[in-house]
């Protein structure tokens, strides 16, 4: 069987735009960061409708604008982020899974819950591997000079209309405020009341915030000094001398000298990487780690 | 020089060590991660080191339980460090080196003093981070730490050496940054069109040579020197 390739045109391509898998885990040794989907329970559940494998590079939206076209058929799923989705200029109202013919137009509009939507396709793009992964990061693939010529690579699979019953979309397990987080490698070095501050406040995310970390606007003083400078993976927490909190994403370099006072679980990550500037969040301690 | 193992989550811990950074220190911790590398390759992810810290992230729960069962048993001998010896051009002028002047005053030193003091000694490399191929040196002169600036400038050029608190180092690529820039140099710290993206490893030695504007306008080679020594 002759394998039919498809290329998905990027008609429209706005910022905050990146192609993203679950990261890149040998770069650490060359100062190079994890990338990776930001939201990796929404970036999963995708490639698991599709059923594909676990390292299939989907494309990370964080804006409204993006318009895309198909030149063969496909089927593909869109998670995280619930948002205006329109096929042809037509509404879509289910759109977790969509059936694509040669020549479909899709397009994302405005956001309306979560901030980060993953559009993944039955097979996963088909990009460049740096060090096993197909993730974007500005000195390695350099995405910002992708430009609405290009197209990206996929297989298509012959499709049927018919996709029978589509699984919902579900965004009320972001919607949560608490996020979980264990006590960080220098957790210690934090007086009682700057523990109990840190889990009783209600921080709310600043502007400041993208794929490399995200800074919160409450301060927590404090007298801390600056460490040796050691590893830092996505979903750390430092604590500035100037009291910011800064919760490391999946851009941050490999290591920091601000003091580590959090690692967030895996779902706190995710659930984080779907709040909008100016929501608000607090930390859950989780006691024991292994038992 | 026997670490603790810190579990920070399910799948990530690290190995501390109580003590300065050192070369004996960074033995002992190339000593846990070879030893690590060979053992748990199956279950390990990544290993990330840092001055103090070797970090460990897992597969899953279960190849860090394991670990942790293990590793007050392990015992290690310091891995001897490389003799190589990277020479580093570097064009110590105000051209390049925005800051130079202003530290050299607030140092009371001469440019020349403040040169010298800067590329006499040898660098040991650490490892890297902060920006794909910055490598963290030990050997800064404490006559030059200099406290980073509060304000950080947006573009950082490639290639620029900086002071910041009791660390220097090279900027490979534009970035943010809020260290002192005191030169730059002509050759490449990152390439990611090669399969090992940098030249240099965690271990290796490094040492400024000051070069004028001239040679450094004219420079040529994308990698540096070495020797061993």
């Amino acid at each position: 069987m002759i394998q039919v390739l498809g290329k998905a045109k990027l008609l429209r391509y706005p910022p905050g735009t990146s192609l993203q898998d679950e990261g890149r885990f040998s770069g650490a040794q060359y100062g190079i960061p994890s990338s990776g989907a930001m939201d990796q329970r929404s970036f999963r559940w995708a490639n698991h409708l599709l059923k594909n494998t676990s390292s299939a590079v989907a494309l990370e939206l964080s804006q409204p604008g993006l318009q895309i076209q198909f030149t063969q058929a496909c089927l593909i799923a869109l998670t995280g982020a619930n948002a205006v989705v329109t096929l042809n200029q037509k509404k879509v109202s289910n759109s977790s899974l969509i059936s694509i013919t040669e020549g479909d137009i899709l397009e994302i509009g405005s956001f309306l819950t979560g901030c980060r939507l993953y559009l993944c396709i039955q097979g996963g793009f088909q990009v460049e591997r740096y060090l096993g992964s197909g993730s974007d990061f500005d000195s390695i693939t350099f995405p910002s000079k992708r430009s609405t010529q290009d197209g990206l690579i996929y297989f298509s699979y012959p499709q049927s209309k018919n996709l029978g019953a589509k699984p919902k979309w579900v965004t009320s397990w972001f919607e949560s405020s608490e996020i979980e987080a264990y006590r960080g490698a220098d957790w210690r070095l934090l007086t009682s009341a700057q523990q109990e501050l840190i889990c009783s406040t209600i921080f709310h995310l600043s502007k400041f915030s993208n794929r490399m970390g995200i800074q919160l606007e409450e301060l927590v003083s404090n007298q801390l000094e600056e460490l040796p400078t050691n590893p830092v993976f996505p979903g750390t927490v430092q604590l500035t001398p100037g009291g910011k909190i800064i919760v490391l994403m999946r851009d941050a370099g490999v290591t920091g000298g601000y003091p580590r006072i959090l690692q967030l679980t895996e779902e706190g990550q995710s659930i984080l990487a779907q709040k909008k500037v100016g929501e608000p969040i607090r930390f859950q301690l989780l006691e024991s780690i292994i038992g | 020089m026997k670490p603790i193992y810190q579990i920070l989550s399910p799948v990530i811990g690290e190995l501390v060590w109580d003590q300065h950074p050192s070369d004996n220190l960074l033995a002992y911790q190339f000593a846990y991660l070879n030893y690590i590398q060979i053992k748990y390759s199956s279950n390990l992810l990544e290993a990330r080191q840092g001055f103090t810290r070797l970090s460990l992230f897992w597969k899953n729960i279960k190849s860090q339980q394991q670990f942790v069962e293990q590793v007050s048993d392990i015992e290690l001998i310091p891995l001897p460090l490389s003799n190589t010896l990277w020479q580093v051009p570097v064009c110590y002028e105000p051209e390049f080196g925005q800051d130079l002047n202003a530290l050299a005053a607030s140092k009371n030193l001469s440019l020349t003093e403040l040169i010298q003091i800067h590329s006499n000694p040898i660098y040991r490399i650490h490892f890297f981070g902060f920006l794909p191929g910055f490598f963290y040196l030990n050997g800064l002169s404490p006559l030059l730490h200099t406290p980073r600036k509060s304000v950080p400038i947006l573009a950082v050029p490639p290639g620029s050496v900086a002071i910041g608190g009791y660390q220097t180092g090279i900027y490979p690529m534009q970035s943010p940054g809020g260290w002192h820039i005191i030169g730059r140099s002509p050759i490449a710290f990152f390439d990611s069109t090669k399969p090992i993206p940098v030249w240099a490893k965690p271990g290796e030695r490094i040492q400024f040579v000051p070069i004028s504007g001239t040679q450094f306008r004219n420079w040529k080679q994308s990698y540096p020197k070495s020797a061993s020594q």
